[in-house]
């Protein structure tokens, strides 16, 4: 089992990295992936960018045991993670989630597991800044929900 | 001496003292901390008891508020996590 697990303050290009991810596994099937993006509004406020704080070692070690928990549970052979922190500028990727596996099933499943467990388990805190300040970002009630349901998952 | 992280928007109001604070002796568990805390600073203090708390000892999360609190730990404060 191999999880690639970065948290990096510089932009990546999440198409590229899919591609390296992929490239000379021929023993792969499916590869499926899901990049979080950060957009310029939300409920109606514009958002000028995002700056993620993350708890130096704490963040990357917790966010593999994560990722290492969903791959066993799904059977995934590689799991990729990378997570921004610092500033954000709205269209900018934030994060990427892939897996790689024999059959699509495994992949589609561990990825979107994996990302409902980021959502409110990852220590990583994010502030948003728009025209009337900053925030703190707390999970929504949608977030605990999938949470929750993600344990489910057959 | 022991090190206080405070992340997010507990960092906001915590006073840069506490990252290295002189504790008093009597306060000897995790739940003595975050009411010695509250005394330093009122508002971190109503910050900390109006907020779902997970606390970090030496890197590892900590359930059990009663943990003594040893020489040399770094204790991180971590309001609720939004990553993603």
């Amino acid at each position: 089992m191999g999880l690639d697990i970065r948290v990096q303050d510089r932009a990546f290009d999440p198409h590229g990295e899919c591609a390296a991810f992929v490239r000379g596994r021929a023993d792969a099937g499916a590869l499926a992936s899901f990049v979080g993006y950060c957009r310029d509004e939300t409920a109606g406020r514009a958002v000028t960018g995002l700056t993620i704080q993350q708890y130096e070692g704490f963040t990357q070690a917790e966010i593999a045991r994560l990722a290492g928990e969903v791959a066993a549970r799904f059977g995934v052979g590689e799991l990729l993670v990378i997570h921004r922190v610092g500033e954000i500028a709205p269209g900018e990727a934030i994060v990427l989630v892939a897996a790689l596996s024999v059959h699509r099933a495994a992949a589609f499943d561990a990825v979107r597991v994996l990302m409902d467990y980021l959502k409110t388990d990852a220590p990583l805190w994010k502030k948003e800044s728009g025209p009337d300040g900053t925030r703190w970002i707390e999970p929504r009630a949608e977030d605990h929900k999938r949470r929750a349901a993600a344990e489910t998952v057959a | 001496m022991v090190h206080l992280v405070f992340l997010g928007k507990f960092g906001d109001v915590a006073p840069d003292a506490l990252a290295r604070p002189a504790l008093p002796g009597d306060v000897r568990t995790l739940a003595d901390l975050k009411d010695w805390i509250a005394g330093q600073s009122p508002p971190l203090g109503r910050m900390l008891a109006a907020t779902p708390l997970r606390l970090a000892v030496n890197q590892a999360l900590v359930q059990d508020l009663s943990q003594p609190i040893a020489a040399g730990d770094e204790i991180a404060f971590l309001p609720p996590m939004s990553g993603g």
